[in-house]
């Protein structure tokens, strides 16, 4: 993995200033999940401050998906709560709509809609849900697909991009809804080794900003440059936890060993 | 030894077989002994069973005559199309007065001339003439087909017709001359000294409602007898069932799918059992119970006439089949659709409005069509309880006495007027599919 990644490998030294500040913005205490008689997720904590960058890892099919789907209720947490930004997640929908108008998510498929141009792609969540007038909702879709480098392709539809540019544009996507918070479930492993970078490039600009993301993400290279800390799942429970450099060169528990010395 | 090409191959133009008559012919039909003769006796074929028709229907046939009778003495065995043409205004507009029959051109071309700027793609404001075509249409078509004394309801519905179909109309014309809507128009030409948006939507507002004065009064001078439904028959009325039909079929499909698929089981249990009873019976059978039973639900003293009930069964059976086909259609969204329209925030009704059914839609176009044409096809059945649509007609011809025993003719007519209507939609629909998919693949 880590030799075909198009990050040099002294990428560690080029580390972000970390952004986090003390105020806390997302907070999972105690949470479990089932599908029917499966624990995805056991008893997790989680406290995440804003501006905080956290790369979560594991192996397949040990819950990381379903614990950032849980951040915006994209999954029901059965028991433990859910707190971002302020706001308790349960079953008050007019909460669950609230939340997810500040928290992006970006998927490994991209789930762009394909019967809408680009522009109209990110245009939509301002207009329908921000209720922003179209010719400002307009500019700031402008201004995103600027910043992730593909304004010449506006008028086009999703199924006429790579695979990259269409990721870049459901990360514009997202951020012209202006959230707080960014999840990121994979967003490379659908793509091309040649594609990878231009993604994570747009990833490491966003992380600058000084926003809040958490990424679920084998790449390990761009987790040791703008990771705060690296979590380590296994089985629905959080393993291991610890800043990047220790993380990746001092692990301490065996699980976290077997896995770091499979993937890199 | 590197090979490094130096020039550019030059295009050449594709094969002979690819560009002419004889080369397609060639290629398609006589590619190889076998195919050649497959190609020669199913042209044998056809020769013989059009040249019969031909004889029969064309050279043959009997135009100008009194009775079937006058048909015999002049030409035994050539089609009696005289039959047809003494009773074609019959077949149209069944017994509807013919001093009248303006009445329900004009009422068919106001339909067609305000779906028209639907078609032109500079005209804007496309959902405001598909919103009031829906609401008010009915309203006018009603009064101009029925007449008589009319409610104040029902003219103020048409006074709101008649408004928005010359609003459309001037829209539509400023649309192709200028390319602007007709509130934009009206903002850059008379409100310029209007500054904000409020002021100018105030003069729109100010200008529709003297407008629709304007109809009112005009409108309260209209004098049309009353043509009772009894007398409506024919294509008219087929038309008529089966475009209310057509048009109800749609959105009650849509709201009893996506109440099929609710997460509330109230709606859910409703919806699914209303699709499946009516789905489940046969056509002819709700049309004989609607007949029979709607009487025994609705209060005391109040009376449907049999062409409503005829209407409402149609409408509920078609929508229940079209629910089906709208479910369809929303299976092939996947669920990542979903996620990606909650992830920027939209909820429920955006959801499904913005992202999911535009695209179910889309896929659905054929099947949504191919349910139009078995509506339109399965109004005929309505004749078997005594109305008399077109089916009807073309089969009174032989009770006639001057036409008795006519059958065939009639509905070799008849046969060729559905075949022309289910033809042209399902031409549009293959025209609306590609034109949907170019540049939106996935
Ligand atoms: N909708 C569902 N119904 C039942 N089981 C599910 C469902 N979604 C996920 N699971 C199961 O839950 C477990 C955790 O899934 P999850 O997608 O969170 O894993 P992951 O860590 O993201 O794995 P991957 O790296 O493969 O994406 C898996 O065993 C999976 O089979
Ligand atoms: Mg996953």
């Amino acid at each position: 993995m880590n030799s075909n990644t198009p990050m040099d490998n002294n990428a560690a030294e080029e580390k972000l200033v970390s952004a986090a500040s003390s105020e806390v913005i997302i907070n999972i205490e105690k949470v479990n999940k089932w599908y029917d008689d499966f624990h995805v997720l056991k008893d997790i904590d989680l406290v995440v401050k804003k501006g905080e960058r956290i790369v979560v890892c594991g192996p397949s099919g040990s819950g990381k998906s379903t614990l950032i789907r849980c951040i915006n209720n994209l999954e029901e947490h059965q028991e433990g709560s859910i707190v971002v930004d302020g706001i308790t997640l349960n079953k008050n929908l007019k909460n669950i709509d609230h939340i997810r108008t500040e928290v992006g998510m970006v998927f490994q498929n991209f789930n762009l809609f394909p019967h809408l141009s680009i522009l109209d792609n990110l245009m939509l969540g301002p207009i329908w849900v921000r209720k922003m007038p179209k010719a400002e909702a307009r500019a700031t879709a402008l201004e995103y697909l600027e910043r992730v480098k593909i304004p010449e392709q506006a008028d086009k539809f999703p199924g006429q991009l790579s695979g990259g540019q269409q990721q870049r544009v459901a990360i514009a996507r997202s951020l012209c809804m202006n959230p707080k918070i960014m999840l990121f479930d994979e967003p490379t492993s659908a793509l091309d080794p040649e594609m990878i970078k231009e993604v994570l490039d747009v990833m490491i600009e966003l992380a600058d900003t000084g926003m809040t993301m958490i990424v679920v993400t084998h790449e390990m290279n761009f987790a040791k440059t703008i990771a705060d800390r690296v979590i380590f799942m296994d089985e629905g429970d959080i393993v291991e936890e610890n800043e990047p450099l220790q993380f990746f060169n001092n692990p301490q528990h065996d699980r976290t060993k077997l896995f770091l010395s499979q993937i890199l | 030894m590197a090979f490094v090409k130096k020039e550019i191959t030059p295009a050449r133009p594709a094969p002979l077989s690819e560009r002419s008559v004889i080369g397609w012919m060639h290629k398609h039909l006589f590619s190889s002994f076998y195919n050649s003769i497959l190609t020669i006796v199913t042209m044998y074929i056809i020769y013989i069973t059009t040249k019969g028709l031909w004889v029969w229907g064309i050279a043959d046939a009997v135009w100008i005559a009194e009775s079937r009778r006058e048909c015999f003495d002049i030409s035994i065995d050539g089609a009696c199309w005289a039959g047809v043409i003494a009773w074609m205004d019959n077949i149209f507009y069944g017994r509807y007065p013919k001093d009248e029959l303006w009445r329900v051109n004009v009422g068919i071309l106001l339909l067609i001339v305000w779906m028209l700027p639907l078609w032109l793609p500079r005209v804007k404001g496309k959902i405001f003439i598909a919103i009031t075509l829906i609401s008010f249409y009915p309203f006018l078509a009603n009064y101009i087909f029925l007449g008589g004394e009319s409610s104040f309801f029902s003219q103020f519905m048409v006074s709101a017709a008649i408004v928005s179909f010359v609003v459309i109309m001037l829209n539509a014309i400023i649309g192709v001359i200028q390319g602007q809507s007709i509130s934009t128009f009206i903002a850059t030409r008379l409100g310029s000294s209007l500054k904000s948006e409020k002021s100018q939507r105030n003069l729109n507002i100010a200008l529709l409602i003297m407008a629709f004065i304007i109809a009112f009064l005009w409108q309260q001078s209209w004098v049309l007898g009353e043509v009772p439904w009894t007398k409506w028959g024919g294509l008219f009325l087929t038309l008529v069932i089966s475009g209310i039909g057509i048009a109800t079929a749609l959105p009650s499909g849509i709201i009893l799918a996506l109440g099929r698929r609710s997460k509330l089981p109230v709606i859910k249990v409703l919806s699914t059992t209303f699709i499946e009873v009516f789905r489940s019976v046969p056509l002819i059978t709700v049309l004989f119970m609607a007949t029979t039973m709607f009487p025994l639900f609705l209060p005391e003293g109040f009376v449907l006439n049999k062409l409503a009930q005829v209407i409402i069964a149609v409408c509920l059976f078609n929508a229940a089949y079209m629910a089906e086909t709208v479910r369809g259609g929303l299976q092939t969204i996947p669920k990542g659709q979903y996620e990606g329209a909650h992830t920027i925030g939209l909820g429920y009704w955006g959801t499904m409005g913005l992202i999911v059914m535009p695209q179910a839609l889309k896929n659905m176009i054929p099947n949504i069509v191919g349910n139009f044409i078995s509506i339109l096809k399965g109004t005929t059945l309505v004749s078997i309880i005594g109305l008399f649509d077109i089916l009807g007609m073309l089969s009174s011809v032989s009770r006639d006495l001057s036409w008795i025993g006519l059958h065939k003719e009639p509905l070799l007519f008849g046969a060729m007027i559905f075949f022309i209507l289910c033809a042209l939609m399902s031409k549009y629909s293959r025209h609306l599919e590609a034109k949907l998919s170019t540049n939106r693949k996935t």
